[in-house]
């Protein structure tokens, strides 16, 4: 019974144009009853508000339900000065933003499964009869009946989904309505008892934070909270493995509702990370058939949205990792691979739990996060080429003249590399800590007896048990903060090429080379061709991988040493989202040949086009560096054909490629498998994929390479696969 | 054992030429011109410029020595151990450097590395005896069989290349791969002459592989002729008629892709 087709044909063909966005509304509706009580309290009214006052959606195709289409009404219906009234209210609250820990969170879904809406608000109660008597119980309290405030609205809601679920399935003898009309009653109090029941609470929960307007938040390790009661299910006979993907798929497309619903950007989706496999709290393998069942559903709904993210260990079983690599080579990207045995030991390294480790899950991107213990992450970027400039021009921007870094001396006076190398460190640590201080600097900003999140708190241990929000103490662990280290390649790519060049065939002098990338190689292109011949990173060359080992290692050192405003790690990330393209837009020419303002090296991976001894050497390059330093996690993008995928003895090899590329401890890997689209674009824009390697049969070939013909050959056959 | 032999290219990642990930080693030279020669860049004994266009020259034709070429094969020995892969030896006609490449084989074999050779098989039998005993898998091309054929399209004298693959299948493990090409063997007819010869030597198996075009860009680069620029290639379901027929003579048969 695969009903996920029809909901996706009903879900595209609703017109939701013209429609206004009212949360803002909902929650002024909230604020405006409660003007006279604390922000806190306000702020509580104004989230039930946003719960109970929408109007649920159901489609006619729902399984699970929970829309977010209650967020807009038709243009029209509340009048622009009503709108800009109630925005202007919400505003005079404030809003939090990323860096202030809202979301980018994966919510504690097994106690609140637990549990069940009822269980949790017993423990508010009973959380509320202990802390009557502490010396600061008016806040405590306060939090406490903040957090119940929101849990009766959340229960509520729950109750309206049930009601407009009978009365649609009612009116239309849709039996299936009916039934999560009878689900959704039984979940507004009790605990879950089967899988159905399960995922939709979790659903619903999930829709909450969308209510709230929070982004980017995971469902974490569903294979394993929702495991017991698919176990359960599947003995009893009460659902089948086919049955389960069809739930899951149902309930994930609607992921896709944010694509629907808003402006069709490059970020008006939403990306909700999803945790499979990996180990279990006690170390042992934690993949299950729920595992499987997942990356089916997710196959099936072939949206970007939901963020697949696959963890390997030593004792994975094959047949997971060749089912990941099957999806994979749909073209969908992901999941993307990551190795607990390099994010387990860094998370460890930050002083939790190794149980609390092991439980990791991912938000956003490739985030690893002590899943439902820490407030939310809060990110940037680090751009390290740029203090590489720094360095060779004492402290100087090469574009501007600027003085952004430290006074270290002249290039004149740098006489070693070693020197170089201890200038360089200088100025990461000072960059290091005027970001992190950034950082910390708005977050001062914020009263966080203010600026409290009752309601997401209930979703963090131990904030219910604590009384204290999440923000200010009520967390297991301190919030932290990531830095995406850019340009990996770029730097260690610069450093061989000064090496070789200055200090072993003393080419040229430091102080030369900085003048000849000042003018951005301007009437030196021999010399820039002669440094993009030399060693780059990606090929299994100590020379020049050396420093990619030596960057990772100071990287972390310099990190390690500070702190968040609540004594939290900061931690490094070897990733660039896309950064990597305007963080190489403010750097001038760097020594290995790259010109003034273009691109930076693509997160962990090696440069562009530089790595030209094939994939093996890519795995034995990228894989030095010791990962087990990097908590927030790394990025290395591969692309390989279709028809890398194209038999189960193909999968074979890309398993055992990816197999030794763990082993070896490197921590992430993310695979392309090029579709016609890319191929095509490919031959309009045969510059941007001057890496791109295919299979043509006997041989392989660079495919910008290949002539007009044989790439529409190759057009061709990948149709056919 | 001589120190010296001359590659094309090294592949690294192959994963068309055997069992599990393998290093491809593109020998350079050839003693055939096959019409439809898919890497015409490793026919000449010397060397061959590929003029991609005006940035992208590339130069086949290297000349390396054993310890290079075995330390260049080793790099990638982790994949071999994970996958159960190992060197394949192509080209060109990789057993025109027997002498030379024996020396490295030996040097795999004794690092336990599994060896393989893809070749056209006319050459003297004793080329096929330098490397035996340090090969696994031989695969061996069978083109055509009758001297007409052989004559017409370039690849080789039949009776040297069948007599070969008789004694070579005695004493080694053996699978024989056809190119099915439009025009030449595409038909019931060819295939059926072809299996009759083959079947007599007793391969473990036989690759039945597609015609493709894809060298046609390093003809072009070559400033050369190729006879194969407009025709079509095949599909897998093209091929699929001829299966039954290895079949029915008692050999294994698959179709590559």
């Amino acid at each position: 019974m695969n009903k996920l087709n029809m909901l996706i044909t009903e879900m595209n063909s609703i017109d939701f144009t013209n429609r206004d966005d009212i949360t803002a509304y909902l929650a002024y509706m909230g604020y405006r009853e409660h003007y006279a009580e604390s922000s806190l309290i306000a702020r509580a009214y104004a989230t039930a508000n946003l719960f109970k006052d929408h109007k649920p959606f159901i489609y006619n195709y729902d399984r699970i339900l929970g829309s977010i289409n209650g967020r807009y009404a038709p243009c029209g219906a509340y009048s622009q000065a009503t709108l800009q009234h109630a925005a202007n209210v919400c505003a005079s609250y404030g809003y939090m933003g990323f860096y202030q820990n809202i979301d980018h969170f994966t919510p504690d879904y097994p106690t609140l499964l637990q549990y069940g809406i009822g269980g949790m608000l017993n423990r508010i109660d009973a959380s509320e009869a202990a802390h009557k008597g502490d010396s600061d119980a008016a806040q405590k309290l306060d939090f406490l009946q903040g957090a119940r405030v929101c849990m009766q609205a959340f229960s509520e809601m729950v109750k309206n989904y049930a009601c407009a679920a009978r009365k649609k399935g009612e009116e239309t003898q849709n039996a299936e309505l009916l039934m999560a009309a009878d689900i959704a009653d039984k979940l507004a109090f009790s605990k879950p008892d089967t899988f159905r029941e399960a995922l939709q609470l979790v659903w619903f929960a999930h829709i909450s934070f969308l209510y709230e307007g929070r982004y980017a938040m995971a469902l974490g390790r569903m294979d394993q909270y929702l495991y017991p009661y698919y176990k359960n299910d599947v003995e009893n006979g009460v659902i089948t493995s086919e049955e389960a993907v069809d739930l899951v798929a149902c309930t994930l497309y609607k992921i896709a509702e944010k694509k629907l619903m808003n402006a069709p950007t490059m970020w008006g989706g939403d990306v909700v990370n999803i945790a499979i496999g990996g180990l279990k709290r006690d170390g042992s393998d934690a993949t299950n058939e729920l595992s499987y069942v997942i990356l089916e559903a997710v196959k099936r709904c072939n949206i970007p949205g939901p963020n697949l993210s696959a963890r390997m260990h030593k004792s994975t079983p094959d047949e997971f990792y060749d089912a990941c690599l099957k999806v994979i080579g749909t073209g969908l990207g992901y999941p993307a691979l990551m190795n607990d045995e390099a994010t387990v030991p860094a998370l460890a390294d930050c002083g939790y739990d190794i149980e609390d480790c092991r439980d990791y899950s991912m938000v956003g991107c490739i985030e690893a996060f002590i899943s439902g213990k820490q407030p939310p992450w809060a990110d940037g970027r680090y751009n390290t080429p740029k203090y590489l400039e720094f360095a060779l021009n004492d402290g100087r921007c090469m574009r501007d003249g600027v003085l952004y870094g430290l006074k270290t001396g002249k290039a004149e006076d740098i006489t070693s590399m070693q020197q170089l190398l201890d200038v360089f460190v200088a100025q990461m640590e000072f960059g290091a800590l005027e970001t992190v201080t950034i950082f910390n600097n708005e977050n001062d900003r914020y009263n966080r007896k203010r600026y409290c999140q009752p309601y997401l708190s209930c979703y963090c241990q131990d904030c219910i048990n604590r009384a204290k929000d999440i923000n200010d103490g009520g967390a297991v662990y301190p919030s932290v903060y990531g830095l995406g280290c850019m340009g990996i390649a770029t730097v260690a790519d610069s450093l061989a090429a000064i090496e070789k060049t200055v200090f072993i065939d003393k080419k040229l002098t430091l102080a030369q080379l900085r003048d000849i990338l000042i003018a951005d190689f301007e009437g030196n292109e021999e010399l820039r061709q002669e440094l993009l011949s030399l060693p780059k990173y990606g090929n299994n060359d100590d020379f020049v991988d050396k420093y990619a080992v030596w960057l990772l290692d100071k990287q972390y050192e310099i990190f390690s040493k500070l702190r968040t405003r609540d004594g939290g790690r900061v931690y490094i990330a070897m990733a660039s989202n896309v950064q990597n393209i305007s963080a190489g837009s403010v750097c001038a020419a760097t020594p290995d040949g790259r010109r003034n303002g273009a691109p930076m090296s693509d997160a962990a991976s090696p440069m562009h086009g530089m790595d030209r001894n094939g994939v093996t050497s890519v795995v034995l390059s990228v894989s030095k560096p010791d990962y087990t330093k990097v908590a927030c996690g790394s990025v290395v993008n591969q692309k390989f054909t279709p028809s890398a995928f194209s038999s189960d003895e193909k999968i074979a090899k890309l398993r055992a490629l990816i197999k030794v590329y763990f082993a070896r401890g490197a921590q992430e890997m993310q695979i392309n498998s090029v579709g016609r689209k890319t191929l095509i674009d490919a031959q309009e824009h045969p510059e941007r994929y001057s890496d791109l390697v295919v299979r043509v049969s006997g041989f392989s070939a660079y495919y910008t390479y290949l002539t007009r013909d044989i790439q529409n050959d190759i057009l061709m056959r990948t149709e056919n696969d | 054992m001589i120190e010296r032999g001359r590659i094309s290219r090294i592949q690294y990642f192959s994963t068309g030429d055997g069992d599990g990930i393998r290093t491809t080693v593109f020998m350079q030279g050839c003693n055939l011109r096959c019409a439809w020669c898919h890497n015409p860049e490793t026919q000449p004994l010397d060397t061959a410029i590929l003029n991609y266009s005006e940035d992208k020259r590339v130069l086949s034709g290297e000349d390396i020595t054993a310890d290079e070429l075995f330390k260049r094969i080793i790099k990638d020995e982790v994949f071999y151990i994970e996958s159960g892969g190992g060197v394949t030896f192509s080209g060109g006609e990789p057993l025109l450097q027997a002498d030379f490449l024996s020396g490295v084989a030996k040097m795999c074999k004794g690092r336990g590395i599994n060896v393989l050779f893809d070749t056209a098989g006319c050459v003297p039998y004793q080329c096929f005896e330098r490397v035996a005993p340090y090969t696994d898998t031989f695969y061996f091309d069978v083109k055509a069989v009758t001297k007409e054929d052989c004559e017409k399209y370039r690849c080789g004298d039949p009776k040297l290349v069948l007599d070969n693959l008789k004694r070579l299948c005695l004493k080694s493990n053996v699978v024989v791969r056809v190119p099915i090409i439009p025009g030449h063997n595409n038909s019931k007819e060819k295939i059926e002459q072809i299996a009759g010869n083959v079947a007599d030597a007793h391969p473990s198996r036989v690759d039945l592989l597609p015609f493709h075009r894809l060298g046609a860009g390093k003809y072009r680069a070559m400033n050369k002729e190729y006879d194969y620029l407009y025709t079509e290639p095949l599909k897998k379901s093209d091929l699929e008629q001829y299966v039954c027929i290895f079949e029915d003579l008692g050999l294994k048969c698959r179709i590559e892709k």
